[in-house]
């Protein structure tokens, strides 16, 4: 940016110098959705400025009636023509501009300018409506009971979503913009009387500092800004994108971020074990969502660590005490069973990463071929002995079962890396690697805060709370990672 | 008045530090002595939980279920033991690596020094490679896990008393 670039402009009193100015800089007359309407009141011109796609035609056209009739209504001597104007235009929001710049910022994110002939002001009018989806439920999080409204990719809406929520007065959404040509929306969210102010400065600090021309990747750009997460594939926010969810991490006294166009918000301080609680366990009684909890955590040690465990036990099968010595393969094929393995891994990866991009009417035909023809006939063929196959699809299903999708990716690296230590060097690959993960997991830090928190650092309250759902009125006090100003969440007599 | 009261509230709900220490290092005794267990069940390691009922020696019990219960109990208490020695000399130190040397320490101590404690323990040349490896990897994740937990939960008490104290100057002034 140079020196003479920020220095703005101010409105100048001639609409033609207006008008050659937006011709020059904004291209008027060559972009096809930058517009302009003329029109004449009481013997001055006045010009209005809008991009068509984004602002709600009604409005305009009603300001532009409302505008046009003083013509045909107004027969008394007007002394000051801009309040006139200004009390004329019916929309809640209309704001007086002095620089062109701020204008036209304003008028590329949807709202209109009025310049009016003769004046040093102009007005902005916040008639903006963008093209989106209604709330509708998130795919990836998804309850059997519960609300069903999701963030959408606008952030009025979102915030509008945590307001319903929460009517606090102390609730902040506080507004950045981020992106030279982007100027894309960033709210940090969060309670004022509880959040760690240290943490909201931080992160504030950080999304001002970023220098980019665009945000298209929205959260995922600002998450690696603000975490700095290099080649780590272990997830250091939650993202969510139920309201429901993100209000209560907010009234744990978390901080969210919400950026404009993405439907998903960033809640920040988390831990590995924010990745595996879900919305359902909410849902359903405390029994049941510790159950279901319980089952959810072996699901995803199965997914680290079954596949691991089996085929060391194949390649040192005297490993085995003698209630379990049956486990092993009967059959033998022709390739080791590592290859196999790796094989049925790198096929269940396929799968994975092509149903999220094939079409759904395609998407059942590939799970049929999948399942029939691969699994199936690989055994007849000799390909593959049907144990790898059993352990490699209970692994699978235990990745899916992890609620954080990037959490159950993250998993999956583990896994081969452990897979590759096991079939090199047996039990000391196993447990040298497992011991690498474990310490590995426990020097990361997301936000100044550790990650494997309550388990190391142990906390043995906040570790139950984990372990066992809690039931809503139980859960006194708000979680000491997030380091509330104010710990209490229910004033208990 | 009301604020203070129910600071007063907080303090008592918090627990101490000691009391912290002290369901760490039983946790974690607890705990990784089950992974032990495990680990002996599989026969990474010739050496289990069990091993610790040796010191007296009694019956044939201790082989069996309430042998595994009673020493993963014991080890709990050992491990409280091991967590008021790290309490007392590392505390201060808020990084992972002064847990994985307390952890080191602390597998050098049982398998050098007290070593003629526990008659079926052999010396360390005669272990298996498996043993030896198993073993380390669960005292140094021991002593992580001790270690860590009480540096941080000793910075985060120290911390709550600065605050304490200066919101307290803050009032007086």
């Amino acid at each position: 940016m140079t020196e003479a670039t920020k220095i703005m402009k101010r409105v100048p009193e001639s609409l033609t110098e207006i008008e050659d100015y937006m011709k020059e800089r904004v291209g008027l007359g060559t972009s096809f959705d930058f517009g302009i309407r003329k029109i004449k009141v009481l013997d001055r011109e006045i010009h209005f400025y809008y991009i068509n796609g984004l602002v709600d035609t009604l409005f305009v056209i009603r300001s532009l009636e409302e505008l046009v009739n003083l013509n045909d209504f107004h027969d008394e001597e007007v002394d000051d023509y801009f309040a006139l104007i200004k009390n004329r235009i019916n929309h809640q929001s209309v704001e007086e501009v002095k620089y062109l710049d701020e204008a036209v910022d304003q008028i590329l994110s949807g709202l209109i300018a009025i310049f009016v002939e003769g004046e040093t002001k102009v007005f902005v009018v916040d008639t903006r409506s963008y093209p989106g989806r209604t709330p509708e439920e998130p795919d990836t999080e998804k309850v059997i009971r519960g609300s069903r409204d999701g963030f959408v990719e606008n952030i009025i809406l979102n915030t509008a979503l945590i307001r319903r929520r929460i009517r606090d007065e102390r609730l902040r959404f506080e507004m950045l913009k981020v992106g030279e040509r982007s100027k894309t929306d960033v709210s940090i969210v969060y309670l004022e009387d509880v959040a760690n102010p240290k943490l909201i400065n931080s992160i504030k600090k950080e999304i001002e500092a970023i220098e980019v021309d665009g945000l298209t990747m929205a959260d995922k750009a600002i998450e690696e800004y603000i975490l700095h997460q290099g080649y780590n594939p272990y997830p250091q926010v939650r993202y969510t994108e139920r309201a429901d969810v993100a209000a209560t991490h907010v009234l744990e006294g978390h901080v969210l971020i919400i950026v404009d166009t993405s439907p998903s918000v960033i809640i920040t301080p988390t831990t590995f074990f924010h990745h595996v609680q879900h919305a359902e366990e909410y849902r359903q009684s405390a029994a049941t969502g510790t159950f279901v909890r319980w089952i959810r955590f072996i699901g995803i040690l199965a997914s680290i660590f079954l596949l691991p465990l089996w085929l060391l036990f194949v390649l040192e099968p005297e490993l085995l005490p003698k209630q379990l010595d049956f486990i092993g393969p009967k059959e033998t094929s022709s390739l080791p069973v590592v290859i196999q393995i790796f094989i049925c891994d790198i096929g269940i990866e396929f799968l994975r990463m092509a149903a999220i991009h094939t079409p759904t009417p395609l998407s059942t035909a590939m799970g049929l071929i999948a399942a029939v023809l691969i699994g199936e006939i690989a055994v007849e063929v000799g390909l593959l002995i049907p144990e790898v196959i059993l352990y490699v699809a209970f692994s699978a299903i235990g990745t899916f079962a992890t609620p954080s999708y990037e959490l159950s990716v993250a998993n999956k690296i583990s896994h081969l890396f452990l897979l590759i230590l096991v079939s090199l060097f047996k039990v000391p690959g196993f447990v040298i690697g497992t011991t690498i993960i474990i310490i590995f997991l426990t020097s990361m830090r997301s936000l100044n805060t550790p990650y494997f928190w309550p388990f190391i650092p142990f906390q043995p309250r906040e570790f139950m709370q984990i372990l066992v759902r809690r039931s809503t009125p139980g859960t006194i006090v708000r979680p000491a990672i997030v380091q509330p100003r104010n710990r209490k969440k229910q004033e208990t007599s | 008045m009301d604020e203070k009261k129910s600071n007063q509230n907080q303090q008592a709900k918090s627990l101490s530090l000691t009391a912290t220490t002290a369901i760490t290092g039983f946790i974690g005794g607890l705990f990784w002595g089950a992974i032990a267990l495990f680990a002996h069940f599989f026969k990474f390691s010739e050496i289990g939980p069990n091993t610790v009922l040796e010191m007296w020696a009694v019956g044939d019990w201790r082989t069996g279920w309430i042998g595994v219960v009673v020493s993963l109990l014991i080890l709990g208490i050992l491990g409280i033991g091991a967590a008021f020695l790290y309490y007392f000399t590392l505390r201060n130190m808020l990084n992972i690596w002064s847990g994985l040397l307390f952890g080191a320490i602390l597998f050098v101590l049982v398998f050098f020094v007290l070593n003629p404690l526990f008659p079926s323990l052999n010396h360390i040349s005669e272990l298996k490679f498996n043993t030896i490896v198993s073993m380390i990897c669960i005292y140094l994740l021991f002593g992580l896990f001790v270690g860590y937990s009480i540096s941080y939960e000793y910075n985060a008490h120290m911390e709550r008393e600065k605050n304490q104290e200066m919101k307290e100057v803050e009032k007086s002034s």
